[in-house]
């Protein structure tokens, strides 16, 4: 007797038409990642501002009306990081001569109708941002509009920042968001992706500043990205959590991230999940961070924030690849 | 959406169905589907313990759902319903971007190789002037049958009636309007 079985045959298992990693590829994971940084830096440097200028807390100005130059530097990568992974985004597209349609309309139950717009206004803010935080070498330049710019955003300053503190944690959320409103791919249909996507953009960001930072602020982003890191160790835990005590279809999915033998650049996904991610990610950033800011001096070069970069893209690819190599909502 | 005037979808019945993919071939000759892409397939399923095997063949095809979550997540509106009750996609505003793939539980979406996405549209062209769809029109077994639901006919509501009919995925709450007559209806199954 041969066990009970269920065989499914299908004339559409074809490259072209069964959709697995045929959806998005690399380009989707890198703009989330470079999403998530930008806007971990828009919040960053933002709150930054608003403490410094408002309540003197932070690192000493470099004068000329310019903070430190951490600041004056993520400012400017921010909406740079941006860009760079929207072009990406743009590349994905099947059709990229269309890309206007997105502009013409605004679909109110699409997330991803709602973050195109979100993304456009993010770049003026956040340009205004960064002119006025760099006005001391734009003012050099001597152009009235710029000069006008500067000064408008200089008066309105801290609505401007608070403003971009909001519009950075829409767009850290949003990178998960993206992905978690597909109710047809079990491992993304989680809410809790977008509060993971945002933390681990907000950590990204510190390790960013961490590595621009002279060697005294080097502290103040250290515990950004400290604090940033347990606590997405608590949002991963519940991630995980709640994938296996899901459905069927959920558990499932969980299964095939956390322990699943698919490969990933010939790597089952369980190591880079838990070896790449969890360890190198996230543990060891975290102790080597601990140490620092507890007093023991570990005279390593920028080990932790280079990892906690790397963890960050690991995460992106993992969700974003897991996701759509698991089979569609049963 | 524009007002709906007719409510079209498909009553298969796999009993009749051999799989022998002339409903395939049938559009992508009709629709001028590239080589190596279909908007329709065969499914063989077999289940059960030996020797007392069922097995089911299916024609799938893009459900045409009424609460469908591609024109849900479609960023530019390419996606929607039309006047037939059908799912159709505008090509000229379709960016290819996907999102409508990865929200179908059906996986009945592809990107065509010209730049947009493609699927099933139930012969849109055909059913316009009162024709019925390619793949229904070459079946040779009559296992696959265009239906309006709006006004179904004393034939349509007899193949329907005492038998085990189902839909695919039901529980995802997509409203598919593909109604299935299962292979259990067989006699001896």
């Amino acid at each position: 007797m041969i066990e009970g079985v269920n065989e499914i045959i299908s004339t559409k298992m074809n490259p072209n038409v069964l959709p697995h990693l045929h959806i998005w590829e690399w380009h989707i994971p890198l703009y989330l990642f470079l999403g998530g940084i930008a806007g971990g830096l828009l919040l960053i440097t933002s709150v930054m501002i608003v403490m410094r200028r408002h309540f003197g807390i932070g690192p000493k100005d470099e004068g000329d009306g310019c903070p430190c130059g951490a600041v004056r530097i993520g400012a400017i990568l921010s909406p740079l990081l941006l860009g760079i992974g929207m072009l990406f985004l743009f590349l994905d597209l099947a059709h990229k001569l269309y890309v206007w349609a997105f502009y013409t309309t605004i679909q109110p139950t699409s997330p991803m109708s709602a973050g195109s717009w979100i993304l456009v206004a993010f770049f003026p803010l956040a340009m205004l941002q960064a002119m006025v935080v760099n006005r001391k070498y734009l003012n050099a330049l001597n152009i009235e509009l710029l000069n006008k710019l500067i000064k408008w955003t200089d008066d309105h300053l801290l609505k401007v920042a608070l403003l971009n503190a909001h519009i950075g944690v829409g767009i850290g959320i949003y990178t998960g968001i993206l992905l978690s409103f597909f109710s047809a791919r079990p491992l993304w249909s989680s809410s809790i992706l977008g509060m993971l996507f945002l933390v681990s953009g907000i950590s990204s960001a510190s390790a960013l500043m961490l590595l621009l930072a002279p060697k005294k602020e080097k502290h103040i982003y250290s515990r950004i990205d400290a604090n940033a890191i347990w606590i997405e160790l608590v949002i991963v835990g519940l991630f995980i959590l709640g994938g296996i005590t899901g459905t069927a279809n959920t558990h499932g999915a969980m299964m095939h991230l956390i322990v699943g033998d698919h490969l990933m650049a010939g790597i089952p996904y369980m190591y880079w999940f838990w070896g790449v991610f969890i360890t190198a990610g996230l543990l060891l950033p975290l102790l080597i961070e601990f140490l620092e800011n507890a007093g023991f001096h570990l005279h390593l070069p920028p080990i932790a924030p280079v990892l906690v970069l790397i963890g960050g893209l690991v995460l992106r690819f993992l969700i974003v690849f897991a996701g759509q190599t698991y089979h569609t909502f049963m | 959406m524009s007002e709906k005037k007719k409510n079209f979808g498909m009553i298969i019945d796999t009993r009749v169905c051999v799989g022998c993919s002339a409903c395939v071939y049938a559009c992508k000759a009709e629709n001028g589907i590239p080589e190596g892409y279909c908007r329709d397939w065969v499914v063989q399923e077999t289940n059960g313990e030996f020797p007392a095997l069922t097995m089911e063949n299916r024609s799938e095809r893009c459900q045409h759902c009424d609460n469908a979550p591609c024109v849900t997540y479609c960023p530019t509106g390419a996606s929607h319903y039309d006047e037939n009750g059908t799912v159709q996609i505008n090509r000229s505003i379709c960016t290819g971007c996907k999102a409508c793939m990865a929200a179908c539980p059906y996986d009945a979406r592809y990107v065509h190789p010209d730049g947009f996405v493609d699927k099933c549209s139930l012969c849109k062209h055909r059913i316009e002037k009162g024709q019925k769809t390619a793949c229904v029109s070459i079946c040779p077994t009559d296992s696959l049958h265009l239906v309006d639901f709006d006004n179904m006919t004393t034939e349509d509501k007899a193949m329907l009636r005492g038998k085990n009919v189902y839909r695919q995925k039901e529980h995802a709450g997509t409203e598919p309007r593909l109604y299935w007559i299962s292979a259990s209806n067989k006699p001896g199954a």
